[in-house]
């Protein structure tokens, strides 16, 4: 069997031989050199670089991302973790002011190669502070890059790219995921932004999945596969750069659009996947597009509410039988 | 003889009267003759900028004057070596001059040409020169935030250079710039926080927004080591400054450093501001009495170390100097260049490049359980 490793240990992995690879990459955020290590993606780092390259930070959030910008500025490439995604939010003034326009604002004299990994908690009643999926805030900004992989194998390649990479990016990464393994090649790769990936070839309906409902899609599909249906799923893996032309070609195809996005219903990345198809192919559809998405409200903390919050394979079967209805 | 008293409030400064404790111990004729060019020019050029600012209409942005303000500036631009980093708010134009950035791409950004520093993208507000490592920026406390990283960088590179962040007393009405003082305290970092206190944030009184002036007192706690300092007296800004950035460069900081001064104009632009009713006319008067640049150049005539024709000659060069600018400015090609995406995002990443090859992936086995979670 190819060699496989979990979600949380291929960031390891991918950080660890960035690190290995180029002495200017430092690691920062609260609990990075403990043994806990934001749930065993940065454990043992401080051991092997030492704690001049991985330093826990004060509960400041916005200093901390200002501080890998000002770092970088230096020659630095500072990886940022934020153990939940609701804490970043104190950085938006760094993220919003300065990371994503500093390029553009320099005239392309002054890059800033910072990453920032931030998690979105889900499941145990993580509540409505502690499951927040907030990627299209993020790539809705420009100047920055939004990365929501699914796999190991994706996000092992995609941080690579990105912490020896010259852009801004923000990885928003499913907690869910974390134990799910992968086969995860063991020297350091590249994986492209803005490349989608068909994660299973179909002809009746394209159903983009976004970060945690990748595994789902891919659950519905095989469920439906029994029906008779063919779906096809695709990947983008990247919210900016957004691979609208694998997207569409796959519409171009199917005639049929859903979009599994783990996020809330209105104004959010479904949105504009369904928006970007229908302005390049709208006429070629044959059937409503359909987004599948939380409602618009906030994560309940009990265990009787959660499973309902949470669209699941189910949810999913329906939508994409009403497509091809 | 006035001097300041040692603990400064805007409430009572005035009661200095006249400011007549300038002292060039510490400094030569050359550097004093330097300080005082760098404030003469500061202050032509900001003079100069206003006049033209209406009815000519082609500075179309938001400049904040810096004039009164000159003597900080100036004693850094005696101060800073070209590596170390400078960061700034939006009355940036002395900060970008200390860091040695040149006249001629500050006048072509304001007139939003191609060859402005920053090609017409940033104007004066947000204006940068990286070549001079010089960084500025409109939001208050974010380029203080971004000042402390780049202190991060040099304390870990185990470098000398040093990190400088200019601001206002604005500022420190924020979360960001206490947690600034808590992170870089806590570090020891290379970094020099410089207040230039202008008592208003636009309008407002920095007693309206804040329970006591005493922000000096406010950071010490936080291992800040902080002192105040009357700072239209560029000798004294000079001393101090040079005293407190040498002890950064031995890894002794950080250091903020209050310098009490004054805006003569209004917060933004040309315009009159003085409907808003902020202030007071004794107030303005005094620091108008104490400009820096005057108060130095009379101690400089008592020493016989500048007459009539000198001041001329320097004069002169500063004048040739701006005229030349704007006429750069104006000569200038407006940008034409729509390509957003290359604007907005670097695409090429030679390092990735250079170290990353390809891997091919495997199926991804959909049947597998979310991670099980814990209370933590």
């Amino acid at each position: 069997m190819a060699r496989q490793l979990s979600y949380a240990n291929a960031i390891l992995e991918a950080t660890d031989q960035a690190m290995a690879l180029c002495d200017k990459v430092v690691v920062l955020g609260q609990l990075v050199d403990t043994q806990s290590g934001i749930f065993g993606t940065t454990t043992g780092l401080v051991t092997k670089y030492g704690t001049e390259r991985v330093q826990d930070f004060p509960v400041a959030e916005n200093l901390m991302t200002a501080t890998a910008m000002g770092a970088a500025l230096t020659g630095l490439r500072p990886v940022v973790c934020h153990q939940r995604l609701d804490f970043m939010i104190y950085s938006l003034d760094a993220i919003t002011n300065w990371l994503a326009l500093w390029r553009f604002k320099s005239n392309g004299k002054s890059a800033m190669p910072v990453t920032i990994r931030t998690i979105v908690g889900k499941g145990w009643g993580q509540g409505p502070q502690h499951s927040k999926s907030l990627h299209a805030w993020f790539a809705h900004l420009p100047g920055l890059r939004v990365a929501v992989p699914s796999t190991a194998y994706d996000i092992k390649g995609l941080l690579l790219e990105s912490i020896l990479g010259e852009t801004p990016t923000i990885f928003v990464e499913g907690r869910g995921l974390y134990s799910m393994t992968d086969h995860v090649p063991e020297q350091p790769y590249r994986v492209r932004f803005g490349q989608a990936v068909v994660r299973r070839h179909g002809r009746d309906v394209t159903l983009v999945a976004i970060g945690s409902m990748v595994p789902i899609a891919l659950r519905a599909a095989t469920l439906l596969e029994k029906e008779g249906i063919d779906v096809e799923v695709l990947d983008p893996r990247t919210l900016t750069p957004l691979d609208r032309h694998s997207i569409c070609q796959s519409v171009a195809k199917t005639r049929r659009l859903v979009v599994a996005d783990p996020a809330w219903h209105s104004f959010g990345a479904a949105a504009e996947i369904i928006t970007s198809v229908s302005e390049e192919i709208g006429d070629q559809l044959r059937a409503k597009p359909i987004r599948v998405t939380l409602p618009d409200s906030h994560t309940p903390m009990s265990m009787a509410l959660e499973p309902r919050y949470y669209p699941a394979d189910d949810d999913l079967v329906v939508a994409l039988k009403q497509a091809v209805s | 003889m006035n001097a300041a008293p040692s603990r400064l409030s805007h409430r009572t400064i005035t009661q200095i009267g006249r400011y007549e404790a300038v002292d060039l111990h510490g400094i030569d004729k050359d550097l004093a003759l330097t300080l005082y060019s760098q404030m003469l020019r500061l202050r032509r050029t900001e003079e100069a900028l206003h006049r033209e600012y209406h009815p000519a209409e082609e500075m179309r942005c938001p400049i904040h004057f810096c004039i009164g303000q000159e003597a900080v500036p100036a004693a850094l631009s005696a101060l800073v070596r070209p590596d170390d980093f400078m960061f700034s708010h939006h009355r940036s134009h002395g900060y970008y001059f200390a860091k040695g950035a040149p006249m001629r791409e500050l006048f072509a950004e304001i007139y939003g040409r191609e060859t402005g520093a920053n090609g017409g993208k940033a104007g004066s507000q947000d204006i940068s020169h990286s070549g001079s490592h010089f960084y500025s920026g409109a939001i208050l406390a974010g380029a203080v935030s971004i000042a402390v990283g780049a202190a991060f960088g040099f304390q870990h590179a185990k470098t000398r250079q040093i990190s400088i962040s200019g601001f206002g007393e604005g500022a420190t009405d924020e979360g960001a710039f206490w947690e600034a003082m808590n992170y870089s305290g806590k570090k020891r970092l290379p970094i020099l926080f410089v207040i230039e206190n202008n008592r208003y944030a636009t309008f407002s009184d920095q007693l309206k927004r804040q329970a006591e002036d005493n922000i000096v007192e406010r950071v010490t706690p936080f291992g800040v080591r902080a002192t105040q300092i009357f700072g239209n007296d560029v000798a004294l800004a000079w001393r101090t400054l040079h005293t407190e950035i040498s002890r950064l460069r031995e890894g002794d900081g950080p250091v903020l450093v209050e310098a009490y001064t004054y805006r003569w104009n209004s917060h933004v632009g040309p315009e009159d501001d003085s409907a808003n009713a902020y202030r007071s006319g004794d107030e303005i008067a005094f620091w108008k009495t104490n400009c820096p640049i005057a108060l130095f150049e009379n101690k400089l005539r008592l020493q016989h170390w500048l007459n009539d024709d000198e001041k001329d000659a320097i004069e002169q060069e500063i004048a040739g100097e701006i005229a030349a600018n704007f006429q750069f400015a104006k000569d200038s090609a407006f940008p034409t260049d729509t390509d957003w995406h290359r604007m907005t995002y670097e695409d090429a990443s030679p390092l990735a490049d250079a170290l990353l090859g390809t891997a091919a992936g495997g199926n991804f086995d959909h049947y597998q359980a979310d991670a099980k979670l814990g209370p933590y």
